[in-house]
């Protein structure tokens, strides 16, 4: 096999694909959803939330400043001004600030009824600003103030940490990716075979180069577009959820990216070998989908049978399923970024689905070579495996 | 020189070749005739590698024939095939590249093919854009694209309008005389097998049944003897009712085959006056029946009656 040959036909899949109007429409609405889905929640205020304080005094100023710290811990963006009293209580009844703080011994003022967030975090910087007093007058020099002041963070102990809600909604959105992208590519690999077949430059391909080479190359190429897009929309969605500070964590957020790159390529693979079986055994573009329709019920199978196994990564079934080539392309990689799950399992599974793929793609190459010329009528799984 | 050696295919219990042998010398313009399903296919399918033989052997210079040979021919398949939506230029370039070029000379190559065919104008054109004819004449750079070392072409004129029939007579007779390569194609146009080609091989079932230059076909083949004789004033039918073999009667002109030339014109000398007699040359679609002869349907006897008056 020339890698040369291979390159050559992959570069042909590559430009030809990324150049068709359609895969940059596609790869645009992909974007624009994600970003809809990110972007908009806190765009609508959902979540985040803001609160604008006016003061008017020394005292006031440190209650808001001291409550800045609690502020972002509950995600709320403080914005402060400062007035004079009068003014204060004018812009309140206003409506153009949300609390006022007056007096050195500071007031709140407000319309009616204070938000229970601002209300906590404006409490919690009085009782902070107190407590530093208190602290002073007992003698305490600044540093030991602080050392007070800042407790070391609390150890939490998760009882049950695979019920991360995070972690569950990557998982889910890993699922979203990952059939779609096997689905989606794995079609276009049969539909590219069924193109040459139907069209007969196969004959002419195959008087030049091998049909290894041909299976190789085209496998190669669109897995290079297919990963590509991937790439690009999985950044594009956890940049812009760290933009819009949606995610807690933003290395969790790219971890999982990671592991739904590596196992994309090893699903892919696995579904590929699959596809090009069917696109090699019809004669007709208008018999793709019948021919492919067992390999989509399967990958539909597996993806209903995905949230089943993000909501309970540890059960019995998801962990059967992992150790399932078919289904484990995408269920491993879920339960992987859903839940601790045991590395032995990973490990196996990923050595199954690893081989389940080396070994239909020969199998599938071996179908190939056999079929791909008989460009007349439908060729028997069983015929197109025997001859030689 | 590329030698085909007792080529042997089987379909299942259907012979489709059956110990085919001859060769096509450097500069040779080869044709390669038969009736449907004689084999013609499958031996140019096996020469490419695109089918494999159950017997025998293709040789390019004595040696067998592998990869790295077979990117060097040029190919022609009977069911025409281009991607239909790559550009004209961009798929002849990529074609040369896959036979082994590098991005300049594949590029200069497809310029320079779309030129000799006369598609220059269409370069940026998909292949579905065009006429059926030029797509034919795209396949044709095709085949040419990589300066083949030989040429094979399956039924090139099938399809083409008279001045695609030139263009594509032209190119792969200058193939052969400028460049010495050898080409082999297939027709059912015998007329134009004939105006054309060097040699001739006929196949029937997967044999060979003759080969040889037309001359040689001619002087060995039973499709001689025939002579065309004009009698002024004769009875219609004179010929027949003295024995000879007729082929064909029109008016004064009678159509005779007959061994013996001198007992036929004493018998057209009897029957009224001798305008003409001449031996008339066969034609290579009479050759072709006569070798072919078994097979020829009813349809065929009736339409060489025809043909040959």
């Amino acid at each position: 096999m020339s890698l040369q040959t291979v390159l050559l036909v992959a570069r042909r899949e590559i430009v030809t694909r990324v150049r068709e109007r359609s895969f940059l429409i596609a790869t645009l609405v992909t974007i624009g959803i994600l970003a809809a889905i990110v972007v908009l929640p806190s765009a609508l205020g959902f979540g985040n939330k803001s609160a604008t304080v006016t003061v008017s005094s020394q005292a006031g100023q440190q209650v808001v400043t001291a409550a800045t710290p609690s502020a972002r811990a509950l995600d709320l963006a403080l914005t402060v001004e400062r007035a004079s009293d009068a003014q204060a209580r004018q812009r309140v009844l206003d409506g153009d600030t949300d609390a006022a703080l007056v007096g050195d011994a500071p007031q709140v003022l407000v319309r009616s009824g204070l938000d229970d967030d601002l209300g906590a975090v404006l409490r919690q910087g009085a009782s902070l600003v107190r407590t530093q007093a208190a602290l002073a007058r007992a003698g305490l020099d600044p540093a030991a103030q602080r050392a007070v002041l800042t407790p070391p963070p609390l150890r939490v102990v998760e009882l049950d940490p695979g019920r991360n809600d995070q972690a569950q909604g990557f998982a889910t959105v890993a699922i979203f990716l990952l059939f779609f992208q096997l689905i989606g590519y794995g079609y276009w690999i049969a539909a590219g075979i069924v193109e040459e077949k139907a069209s007969r430059v196969v004959e002419i391909l195959l008087s030049t180069i091998r049909p290894r080479e041909l299976l190789a190359g085209k496998v190669l190429g669109i897995g290079v577009v297919a990963l590509g897009q991937l790439l690009l929309i999985g950044l594009v969605g956890v940049l812009l959820s760290i933009a819009t500070d949606n995610i807690d964590v933003p290395a969790d957020a790219f971890t999982a990216l990671v592991i739904v790159l590596l196992f994309f390529l090893l699903g892919y693979a696995f579904y590929a070998a699959m596809f090009a079986v069917a696109g090699a055994l019809v004669p007709r573009q208008e018999e793709i989908q019948n021919v492919t329709t067992p390999i989509q019920v399967v990958l539909f199978a597996t993806y209903f049978l995905s949230f089943q196994a993000v909501s309970d990564p540890q059960g019995g079934l998801a962990q059967i399923l992992s150790f399932i080539p078919p289904t484990a392309a995408i269920v491993l990689p879920v339960r992987v970024i859903a839940g601790d799950i045991p590395a032995w399992q990973v490990v196996a599974g990923t050595i199954l689905l690893a081989i389940g793929a080396a070994v239909l793609l020969l199998a599938a190459s071996r179908i190939y070579a056999n079929a791909v010329l008989r460009t007349g009528t439908r060729v028997r799984l069983a015929d197109a495996w025997r001859a030689a | 020189m590329l030698e085909l050696d007792g080529l042997t295919r089987r379909y299942g219990d259907v012979v489709a070749l059956d110990g085919l042998t001859f060769s096509v010398s450097p500069g040779q313009v080869f044709g390669f005739v038969g009736p449907n399903g004689a084999g013609k296919t499958t031996a140019m399918r096996i020469v490419l590698g695109v089918l494999s033989a159950d017997a025998g052997s293709v040789r390019w210079e004595g040696r067998p024939i592998d990869e790295a040979l077979r990117a060097r021919f040029g190919y022609m398949p009977e069911e025409r095939g281009l991607y239909p939506k790559m550009r004209v230029e961009e798929q002849l370039a990529y074609f040369a590249r896959l036979h082994g070029a590098d991005a300049p000379s594949a590029s200069s190559a497809a310029r320079h093919w779309m030129e000799q065919v006369g598609v220059a104008n269409r370069a940026d054109d998909r292949v579905e854009q065009l006429s059926l004819g030029n797509q034919q004449r795209v396949q044709l750079a095709t085949a040419l694209v990589h300066d083949p070392i030989a040429l094979i072409l399956d039924e090139p004129f099938s399809g083409l309008d008279p001045v695609g029939v030139d263009v594509m007579s032209e190119v792969l007779v200058a193939r052969a005389r400028e460049d010495g390569v050898p080409v082999l194609f297939s027709s059912h146009q015998l007329d134009l097998v004939e105006r054309l080609c060097d040699a001739v091989a006929i196949i029937k079932d997967g044999g060979l049944v003759a080969s040889g230059t037309v001359a040689e076909l001619r002087a060995r083949g039973a499709a001689q003897g025939i002579w065309r004789v004009e009698v002024q004033g004769a009875a219609p039918g004179w010929a027949a009712a003295a024995g000879f073999d007729v082929r064909s009667e029109d008016g004064d002109a009678t159509l005779v085959t007959a061994p013996d030339e001198q007992a036929l014109l004493d018998a057209a000398r009897a029957a009224g006056r001798v305008t003409r007699f001449e031996p008339v040359a066969a034609t290579l679609a009479e050759l072709f029946r006569e070798a072919v002869g078994p097979t020829a349907s009813a349809f065929e006897s009736a339409s060489r009656t025809i043909e040959t008056a």
